[in-house]
């Protein structure tokens, strides 16, 4: 863990002049101690909140803002605690420190939508503590008892003398009170905060072309940095020649990297053109043989090797055997990439005191590690300071455009450098989500039950963390699916092809779902069973995953109208458990030839306590939009080692047009919170596939639509 | 030297003749409220109204544009009171936002022409990209700024005594 410096930690801190900050000094304990552990006191309410003189309250977030609403939901939390005014808030992003690592899973990242479910209660202890101390502060200073005050809207209240003061007319003194160990917190029923309408902290500046994204960054004297690197994965750079660069307008000088060159200059078109005057020779690397074809067929060679096992219940090869009727299905999806909005980007400046770093980033202490390695200093001498993202999906968690820009910023006698990709590097050397297969083979009994279910899942490259000994990663939304099947067997195996993969808005979600939620459909009418009453007969036992996956299910269906569906559209339903939440979609379908027809699409989601009803209903839809690209005509295809694609003509996302009517809906819960900025991603394929089979009678095992000769229209009344 | 009039004021800049608009608004001029998407003309997001039509300012060189009036988003409203930017804080439209700059220029370029869009014509219009998927509420942003700027409209016509 990294530890906090006290000069990073003080300017933190100091994000407000003249007020106070609760405490300035960190024990020397606080990045010591288990992070997760249930009775402590919470982390030091002065790294995640100040209080100005003037009354301002400062929120530093540890969560980013990239459109998710991090920058909104977090300070509620706190603010439901604080009794301050919403009016007062300012939002900072918090800089690389372990204080800021998410209680959830460690690490300070804002990925797998962990933001409000892993801060949800940390970040009301600081909240609750800061009220107290600011409570205590007055009381003591009126020699009254705090017991006796009130706090309300940044005042604190003693009512039996009528007494009252702000917020920050008292902080200074608040900050000499010791932190409580174990403030009480608030029960839901007493939330003012939490689960209201508030407008998002963010939005104003994004209407005028005032909010700052990593790529709007201006330092005086700063350079312009353009990067190509080597097409195929793994490849490296041989050689470069930039004779034909000498005497260009603007042009700086060129930095070799490890797998291609950077082109600085003035102005970054100067660097852009002088970039296409450089020869570069290659070494392509192992993988330049590498095709789409082969990735395939590696996938499903991988269904003949064991893989290893991450769910084993009841004897799948027997209840098979028993089975009154067996189905067998294989499915698959391709590579995708993220195509965030805002290309790749990071402005750093390097010193003989170190190093700055500025950018739109998902993790900011993988950006400080990255940038401290390429210099080979120590972290702590690496200053990281978060700008807005345009658009994160998983993509902004690598830190290799950080290392780039730290590369070239090294050769430039201090001054700083803002180095940009191309869309087109952009689209060619992402972190990809992987290609996968799964190959099913199902049992129904006599009764049309589903009595065996064996999934092999393939992933084309894959993350190996997880729990020793635990299901891999990949099988996430087959291995724990909440159906209850007797005889249930998930294998997983990694055919790590070298191509680099990453995170996707949803993970696993965004591709699993699509495949065992589609095999389900394809049971129920094997079964002759309505496809919405075949998943609620799986979910009838007592566990949670059922119960609430159920409601979600029952939800969606009187929401449709599903007893009395349109006659010839075809209606396609989903639900699954994603990132603590449960979800589902329903899709209503019709088809004119080989145009499928979206009428409408109505989504669900129980996402336990709503913190910012508004915003998740965003997250839902967005979600579905980002889905909804994929499987209409999202694929990333290899050639001789290197991505095919190069931009938004032949990597096209979903267009306004073709945005469906959408009904979201947030179901009322009391449960912990779940997640909610990737959930919405995963329904909309199984839901859609599941509707053209309703309607058409054809099932679709791969995505995208595109490659069925099936287009599509979204239907407006 | 290349002469630029932008959101009503002339700026004279010293950029080769092949500069895209959109790296001379933001390199030069310091306009960085025009996003960089694609570089290609695709997405959308470097959106500029030059003579009142929406341009990609990515694939237009300053040597096309001299002197013609150019608007860049920072040049809607001082104070973010445009009926448009008012109706996109009313939806609580952006999500990340880098592509609501294109959106919002695109939608006032719509309207100006058309005061009261059909979902069919807002549908041919905008095509700008948002990979956050905020289009429903664009969709809905629009028709709530015609709604505004048409009662200003009216607000604004001489009362006849």
């Amino acid at each position: 863990m990294t530890h906090i410096t006290r000069r990073e930690f003080v300017c933190a801190a100091t994000t407000t002049l003249g007020g106070l900050a609760l405490s300035l000094e960190l024990p020397a304990q606080e990045n010591a101690r288990p992070l997760a552990a249930a009775a402590r006191p919470p982390r030091i309410p002065s790294a995640f909140l100040q209080i100005g003189a003037d009354d301002s309250i400062t929120i530093i977030t540890p969560a980013v803002e990239m459109g998710q609403g991090g920058h909104t939901s977090l300070p509620m939390i706190i603010m439901e605690e604080l009794g301050g005014s919403w009016k007062q808030v300012v939002v900072s992003d918090a800089p690389a420190a372990a204080i800021y690592n998410n209680p959830m899973f460690g690490l300070q990242a804002t990925v797998g939508s962990f933001s409000v479910r892993g801060w949800y209660t940390e970040l009301r202890r600081i909240g609750a503590a800061a009220r107290i101390m600011l409570t205590q502060a007055a009381a003591h200073s009126w020699k009254v008892s705090a017991t006796d005050c009130t706090v309300d809207d940044s005042l604190i209240i003693h009512a039996p003398s009528g007494r009252k003061c702000s917020f920050g007319s008292i902080a200074r003194l608040a900050a000499n009170m010791p932190v409580p160990q174990d403030p009480p917190l608030k029960t839901v029923a007493q939330y003012k905060v939490i689960g209201h309408p508030q407008p998002r902290t963010d939005i104003p500046d994004k209407v005028d072309g005032a909010a700052r994204f990593g790529i709007d960054l201006i330092l005086p004297d700063m350079l312009y940095a353009a990067v190509k690197t080597c097409p195929t994965f793994g490849g490296k750079l041989k050689s470069f020649d930039d004779s034909a660069c000498r005497g260009m307008p603007g042009y700086q000088s060129t930095v070799p990297i490890e797998d291609g060159v950077i082109v600085v200059a003035r102005s970054y078109w100067q660097a852009r053109k002088a970039l296409e005057r450089v020869k570069v020779d290659y070494d392509l690397g192992k993988l330049a043989g590498l095709d789409s074809a082969k990735v395939s067929q590696q996938l499903h060679a991988g269904f003949a090797e064991p893989g290893i096992v991450a769910r084993n219940d009841g004897d799948v090869e027997s209840g098979l055997a028993r089975a009154a009727k067996r189905l067998e299905a294989t499915y698959e999806v391709p590579y995708l990439a993220h195509a965030c909005m805002e290309p790749m980007n990071c402005t750093a400046q390097v010193t003989n005191e170190g190093c700055e770093v500025w950018c739109g980033t998902q993790n900011p202490q993988a950006a400080q590690t990255g940038a401290a390695k390429t210099l080979g200093i120590a972290p702590e001498r690496v200053r990281v300071h978060v700008q807005y993202l345009g658009g994160g999906f998983g993509r902004r968690g690598e830190a290799d455009f950080v290392t780039q820009a730290v590369s070239a910023a090294k050769t430039t006698n201090g001054k700083p450098v803002k180095l940009i990709w191309s869309r087109e590097e952009d689209i060619q050397h992402d972190f990809y989500r992987p290609a996968a297969a799964i190959r099913f083979r199902g049992g129904l009994n006599a009764d049309g039950k589903l009595s065996a279910l064996e999934c092999k899942v393939v992933s084309a490259s894959a993350p190996s963390f997880g729990r020793p000994g635990g299901p891999p990663f990949f099988t996430e939304a087959v291995a724990d699916a909440n159906y209850d099947i007797p005889n249930f067997r998930v294998t997983g195996l990694n055919k790590d092809l070298g191509v680099r993969f990453g995170f996707w808005r949803s993970v696993n979600h965004s591709h699993n779902p699509f495949m065992i939620e589609g095999f389900i459909d394809e049971l129920a009418r094997g079964a002759g069973q309505d496809p919405y009453q075949f998943r609620r007969a799986m979910l009838q036992h007592d566990t949670e995953g059922a119960r609430r996956q159920l409601a979600v299910l029952d939800f969606l269906a009187e929401k449709a109208n599903w007893k009395q569906r349109e006659p010839g559209h075809g209606y396609g339903i989903s639900a699954f458990a994603a990132f603590g939440s449960y979800i589902g979609t329903i899709v209503e379908v019709s088809m004119q030839g080989n145009v499928v027809k979206v009428h409408r699409v109505i989504q669900a989601i129980d996402c336990g306590i709503a913190v910012h009803p508004d915003n998740i209903i965003a997250q839902m839809e967005g979600g579905m939009a980002f889905g909804l690209t994929a499987v209409l005509r999202g694929k990333i295809t290899l050639q001789n080692g290197a991505v095919v694609q190069t931009n938004f003509n032949d990597y096209p996302a979903l267009a306004l047009l073709e945005m469906p009517r959408v009904e979201s809906y947030i179901i009322p819960s009391t449960a912990a919170p779940g997640g909610v900025g990737e959930p919405g991603t995963g329904p909309i394929a199984p839901a859609l596939a599941n509707a053209i089979y309703a309607a058409s009678g054809m099932r679709l095992r791969s995505l995208p639509l595109s490659e069925h000769q099936l287009s599509y229209k979204a239907v407006r009344i | 030297m290349v002469v630029l009039n932008i959101n009503g004021s002339e700026h004279r800049i010293d950029v080769e003749a092949d500069t895209p608009l959109l790296w001379a608004l933001r390199d030069e001029l310091q306009l960085t409220g025009t996003k960089f998407g694609c570089g290609q003309g695709l997405c959308g997001a470097c959106t500029v109204l030059l003579n009142g039509k929406p341009v990609r300012s990515c694939v237009v060189p300053v040597s096309a544009v001299a002197a013609q009036p150019i608007v860049t988003i920072e040049g809607l409203s001082q104070d973010k009171s445009h009926p448009v930017q008012r109706a996109w804080v009313a939806e609580s439209v952006p999500q990340c936002g880098y592509c609501q700059s294109g959106m919002i220029l695109s939608t006032v370029a719509l309207l100006n022409s058309k005061p009261n869009p059909t979902d069919a014509e807002i549908d041919m219009a905008v095509t700008n990209i948002c990979r956050c998927g905020t289009y429903n509420r664009v969709r809905k942003a629009i028709h709530r700024a015609a709604q505004l700027q048409s009662g200003e409209d009216a607000a604004a016509k001489p009362t006849t005594v």
